[in-house]
């Protein structure tokens, strides 16, 4: 399994980092993963060009592929102007929109004071609602005066026990369905209206088998694409009938 | 053959040395003079881009190939590209048609969506609805080329009943459709079921992803039975700024990419050379890049530059043009040639759709003949190259 952290902590060293270190230690010893760290720091300049561009640099290019294809996600973020930071936010707005669906997701935060820590609720835990991952229930949020007291270590814990069980308990079950269900949404209302449309005489439309799943090219590389008789048949405005 | 030629995004820029911006009569001539200046060097193709906004002048893109029409022989006018989801198929058909007509077969058209969000409220559509335009459009458009009467009903447009677009096209013969896409897969897909040509204009995009595109491309094309994957028809973009010396070139090509409106205030000059099909320097350089793109998109056959943006002045850009047609592109032909598969088509051009599509009615009335009963007429294939 192929744990990943992005931190988005822009000292060195920096308490973002940290915690991020910590929460993926605590992670990895309850699961078999392997750890690899994302530091947004070193991406900056190729997130910036990212986003007026287009495309993005070889190292951040690398970086994406990493949290796409990982099992599970440890995200932290210090907190500027009571919310994640920007470059936090830009690399997640240059991330494919439907990278994270379906991952488990541990949100954590640091800040100088603890009176941001519902930053993790109020912005952290929506960001990736939307980006349809499944944010764990516990958020971590740690200020200046928690890496002196009590507490942390046992909301570190109780937040990687969380994360490792859902890494372990989607893979196989939850995980798999819901990237399914991913797929079959895109091509649903498509092969309804497909067949509806069969028994009308039309060529063009029955040249493909209306009941061909969504395709992926033969080399793993190529990106999904819904038969073309559907996206065709999905239009059609005798579709309802 | 393959073909290659000039498109043109139709910006008007303020040249950052001087200051100065062009006016949009001057940005209007200077297009069309490029394109005599392609015929002149021997280049095949000229593509006007169309707009509907500011900087963009090409926003009635038969008017200007027509005059182009006109006062050319040999030169196949294209679009790059035509918007087929705010424009309305049915006056795509008319106008195409039309400047088919007086440009005796030469043009085609390359499809694609814009991407400017305001533009599609101004005409009356929706972003959202960007692939679904171009789907329906397209079938629309198709129908209305290749059936003398239409009944058509659809999602975005008022149905037609008995409707008859005019000119029919020359020869029954309609221009060929190339569809360009940068990232969305429902495009290669929809070329691929239609066995047209399929533009990926890679200009500000890594190798990496053009193979991807063209693959999927192919592979497609293949499965829907229009021949092997090598045959499929592929276009890319390029864009070069040459000078004998590649100091020079860079020297002087710098300014107008730092504050280019697409690239500037990015990666430096040499990143993006790096990372994306930009060539600044001598024609030995645009010559072997350009060949390498065979490495990963295959055997193609049309090749276009980007020469005339960022607000280089007219003369920079004839001396580009002059530089491809006499040194780049005599060679590109020559290596290109080296070691392509017999089997592998070259550009569709009226006259190769024409001798298609001869073949393929003695084709039919033979088996017609074998099968008094008539089995041998199957439903419209399309026509394609050889």
């Amino acid at each position: 399994m192929r744990l990943v952290v992005v931190s988005a902590g822009l000292s060195v060293p920096s308490s973002t980092r940290l915690l991020g270190d910590r929460l993926a230690a605590a992670t990895a010893e309850r699961t078999d993963a392997e750890v690899q760290v994302v530091e947004l720091r070193d991406l900056a300049v190729e997130i910036a060009h990212h986003l007026t561009n287009g495309f993005p640099g070889p190292r951040l290019s690398s970086a994406l592929d990493a949290v796409t294809a990982a099992d599970g996600l440890i995200v932290v973020t210090p907190v500027f102007s009571a919310s994640y930071s920007g470059l936090f936010k830009s690399f997640f707005d240059v991330l494919d929109r439907d990278a994270l669906a379906g991952k488990p997701v541990l949100v954590a935060a640091t800040g100088g004071t603890a009176r941001h820590s519902l930053v993790l609720e109020h912005a952290l835990r929506p960001l990736f609602a939307y980006l349809r991952a499944i944010v764990v229930p516990t958020a971590v949020y740690a200020a200046s005066e928690d890496w002196g007291a009590e507490g942390l270590a046992g909301r570190v814990e109780r937040a990687a026990g969380e994360l490792a069980g859902l890494m372990g308990g989607l893979r196989g079950g939850l995980r798999g369905g819901a990237s399914e269900s991913v797929s079959e949404s895109v091509s649903e209302s498509a092969s309804e209206s497909a067949s509806a449309s069969e028994s009308e005489s039309a060529p063009e439309l029955t040249s493909a088998s209306s009941s061909e799943p969504v395709l992926r090219g033969t080399g793993a590389a190529l990106p999904d694409v819904v038969p073309f008789a559907q996206q065709l048949a999905a239009l059609s405005p005798s579709r309802g009938a | 053959m393959m073909q290659f030629g000039i498109f043109s995004v139709g910006d008007v820029t303020p040249d950052p040395t001087t200051g100065r911006t062009p006016t949009e009569r001057e940005r209007i001539k200077a297009m069309v003079a490029i394109a005599r200046k392609a015929e002149e060097v021997g280049l095949d193709v000229f593509a006007t881009g169309e707009h509907h906004n500011p900087p963009f002048v090409p926003s009635s893109p038969t008017t200007m190939l027509g005059w182009i029409a006109a006062r050319t022989e040999r030169l196949v006018l294209s679009t790059a590209t035509t918007l087929i989801t705010t424009n309305d198929p049915v006056k795509i058909a008319e106008d195409y048609a039309m400047l088919q007509h007086l440009a005796d077969g030469r043009v085609d058209l390359m499809m694609g969506r814009g991407n400017t969000g305001p533009v599609y409220p101004w005409f009356g559509q929706d972003i959202r609805q960007g692939i679904n335009l171009a789907i329906e459009n397209y079938a629309l458009l198709r129908r209305l080329w290749r059936e003398d009467v239409v009944n058509w009903e659809g999602t975005f447009r008022t149905p037609l009943q008995g409707f008859t677009s005019t000119p029919r096209p020359m020869d029954g013969v309609p221009p060929f459709v190339w569809h360009g896409s940068i990232r969305s897969p429902e495009i290669a897909e929809q070329a691929a079921y239609y066995g047209d040509g399929f533009f990926h204009n890679n200009i500000f995009w890594p190798a990496s992803h053009t193979q991807q595109m063209v693959e999927l491309y192919r592979t497609r094309y293949a499965h829907y039975g229009h021949g092997t994957p090598e045959q499929a028809i592929v276009g890319l973009g390029g864009h070069v700024f040459m000078r004998r010396n590649s100091q020079d070139a860079v020297r002087e090509f710098r300014p107008y990419f730092d504050v280019a409106p697409v690239y500037g205030h990015g990666p430096s000059l040499e990143d993006f050379m790096d990372q994306t099909p930009l060539t600044v320097g001598t024609p030995e350089q645009v010559i072997e890049k350009t060949l390498a793109f065979r490495k990963y998109a295959g055997d193609y056959q049309r090749q276009l530059f980007l020469v005339d943006h960022a607000g280089l002045p007219l003369k920079t850009v004839l001396e580009q043009i002059d530089l491809l047609g006499e040194e780049v592109v005599p060679v590109l032909r020559e290596e290109f040639a080296k070691g392509r598969p017999a089997d592998v088509p070259d550009a569709p051009t009226h006259q190769s759709l024409l001798a298609a599509a001869h073949d393929k009615q003695a084709h039919d009335r033979q088996a017609n003949d074998k099968q008094p009963n008539g089995k041998g007429g199957e439903p419209a294939e399309e026509v394609r190259t050889a």
